[in-house]
């Protein structure tokens, strides 16, 4: 069994929304390319959620300052990113404001891999509420091959009864169905912008 | 990546069914919130909130301590124990999560004052009965309120100079007429806004506008108790006693009963010389729950909230069994693998679903463990001894990777324990 499940964004994204409200999750940051990672992190969580999304650097913020970022608003996605790796002590003056940090939308923590061992070791009240949900990033994660693409892209025709191109039709007319597939089908033909 | 798809009237239903599941099985979710919703049994842990609001309600100024390990349920029992207060007497109960008022990391003597004392005077400015106080009642009570503010979040002084330069250490009085000179304006830190220095100031300066708010309370309410939660984040213990030593000795003396939450490490006195069982009335120690076939208290976690419906036997022991009987792993295991299932196209959850949100679990527990740590708890597993007294041993207690079961019965997390790599055998 893998160190730590991988998966595509699309799928943390829908692992959060079946959720509901106050979810918690963190997404290990790949090690090439972070910042186009949380791009598309960022993107896939817009349109799976249907919410506006955030990211906000852990490294400068003050307990203040952090506080107000979560709670306003406190209903979006709001992705606290560690940049590079937190101290120690940053890890345990986190940990002891988690009640501060608690919100009604998701948070997720993009972190590296020696931040996962500091939220163990340093941050066990955040630990707790992250649970098992520890995802990896990264290109087998977060990009799909392009036959694996393909074969998606079928299933959901199939399963709809229509093209692609009809899909995107519905889409533009307002049409489309209150079903999380009909959000991947889009994003899976590079129409996220829909949503 | 693909996955079988069902029809799609089927997948709503589906959809919905998971939802409703997942909600009941929400592990960040605010205690009040499972309260409210019903999904919390009330008796879990030998109803410990109705001992805590007895003590409370019988005895004024009685102070007692809750320690238990992180998710335990330690915020659960104070909000029942609030809730039951508010009910069933005349006392009037505050709730502080202090780690939501100030940064913990730089907290002071004075910062659970200055919150209880900001609460108390808010509720009696803009609470039930307030317009029919006096005039003059009102005008004090604004006074007191002011004072305990000031207190909390400090003020700007406007000082004096005197002829030859020198600053005089006396502040003019707001509304008064300012004397010529030169003047500068001095900063008195308060004691809940962050960063926070070292403070000397003395707390009794606080004892005054406090005990005024109090007597107005008391005319209305037969006594007052306040609740605070969020001192269990200070995993340093010495850090918890150097705040409350000053805080409780006040509160004590103006005949307020305290419940307060602590961090596990107090328990074991660790670098520091102070004894719980001397300074409070009570402590009551949330220990986790054994995974018990006769006893059955995390069995009926699960069917409160509605596990059946996706879980067949044996499922839920296995997930009992992993969850080490911390609550909020059984819950958050309990969600996940439900999640797998719903993202794997299935209408249940399977062993493989269980097995995988485990490892999970256990993987998380063991990243940033090293070959010392390791073999401590590879030491437990085979010999069940574990030295308390040992500050590196605590801090595994604290991360939830050594589970205490009773004061003699201390256990690796079982979803730990199956991820530990274990030494290969020496050959003969």
């Amino acid at each position: 069994m893998p160190e730590f499940s991988s998966q595509p964004f699309f799928e943390i994204a829908r692992r959060l929304e079946i959720r509901g409200e106050n979810g918690w999750l963190a997404v290990l940051s790949p090690a090439t390319d972070s910042s186009a990672g949380l791009d598309q992190l960022q993107a896939d969580l817009r349109s799976v959620l249907q919410k506006p999304t955030r990211a906000i650097q852990l490294q400068p913020s003050t307990f203040e300052e952090l506080r107000e970022a979560m709670h306003q608003p406190d209903d979006d996605a709001v992705i606290l990113s560690s940049g590079t790796s937190l101290t120690q002590e940053k890890w345990r003056s986190l940990d002891i404001m988690r009640s501060a940090l608690e919100r009604k939308g998701p948070v997720i923590l993009w972190l590296s891999p020696g931040d996962v061992a500091n939220l163990t070791g340093y941050a066990p009240n955040i630990r707790s509420f992250i649970g098992a949900s520890i995802f990896l990033a990264g290109p087998d994660g977060s990009i799909m091959t392009d036959a694996e693409r393909q074969e998606r892209l079928n299933d959901l025709s199939q399963h709809f009864g229509f093209t692609g191109d009809e899909a995107v039709r519905r889409a533009e007319a307002g049409e489309s169905p209150h079903e999380p597939e009909f959000v991947e089908w889009l994003v899976l033909l590079g129409r996220g912008d829909l949503l | 990546m693909s996955s079988s798809i069902t029809a799609p009237e089927g997948q709503l239903s589906r959809r919905d069914r998971f939802r409703a599941y997942m909600q009941a099985f929400n592990p960040t979710a605010p205690a009040w919130e499972a309260i409210r919703a019903g999904l919390v049994i009330e008796d879990l842990h030998q109803s410990l909130y109705r001992n805590l609001a007895a003590r409370a309600d019988l005895e004024p100024g009685s102070q007692q301590l809750v320690v238990g390990g992180v998710g335990s349920g330690k915020t659960t029992e104070l909000i029942l124990a609030g809730r039951w207060l508010n009910k069933r007497s005349q006392v009037l109960t505050f709730y502080v999560d202090v780690s939501t008022e100030t940064d913990l990391s730089s907290l002071n003597s004075g910062a659970l004052i200055a919150s209880f004392g900001r609460q108390l005077g808010r509720r009696l400015a803009d609470g039930p009965g307030a317009k029919e106080h006096t005039e003059e009642r009102r005008q004090k009570l604004k006074e007191s309120y002011a004072k305990v503010t000031e207190y909390a979040y400090g003020k700007t002084e406007l000082m004096l100079a005197d002829e030859n330069g020198s600053w005089i250490e006396e502040a003019i009085s707001e509304g008064s007429d300012v004397p010529p000179g030169r003047h500068y304006l001095h900063e008195v830190p308060g004691k809940l806004k962050p960063p926070l220095p070292p403070l000397n100031r003395d707390i009794q300066e606080v004892r005054a506008p406090l005990e005024d708010l109090l007597t107005t309370a008391k005319e209305v309410h037969k006594d007052v108790v306040v609740i605070f939660d969020g001192l269990d984040r200070l995993l340093d213990a010495t850090k918890f006693w150097s705040v409350v030593l000053q805080d409780l000795r006040l509160l004590r003396g103006l005949k307020v009963s305290v419940i307060i939450t602590a961090p596990l490490s107090v328990l074991f006195g660790v670098g520091v010389g102070q004894s719980i069982s001397d300074f409070f009335d009570r402590v009551h120690h949330l220990t986790v729950i054994p995974s018990d076939p006769v006893d059955k208290s995390l069995w009926s976690v699960l069917q409160k909230r509605g596990a059946i419906e996706f879980l067949s036997a044996p499922l839920p022991s296995v997930l009992c069994t992993d969850s080490g009987g911390v609550l909020r792993d059984l819950i958050t295991l309990a969600r996940d693998a439900a999640e797998e299932a719903y993202v794997s196209d299935r209408d249940s959850i399977t062993l493989a679903d269980i097995e995988k949100v485990a490892h999970q679990l256990g993987t998380g527990y063991l990243r940033g463990l090293g070959p010392e740590a390791i073999n401590v708890l590879l030491e437990l597993e085979g010999s069940r001894s574990f030295d308390v007294s040992q500050p590196a041993n605590v801090e595994l207690l604290l991360t939830r990777r050594v589970l205490e079961y009773s004061s003699t019965d201390f256990r690796v997390h079982p979803a730990l324990l199956s991820v530990i790599p274990r030494p290969e055998p020496k050959s003969a």
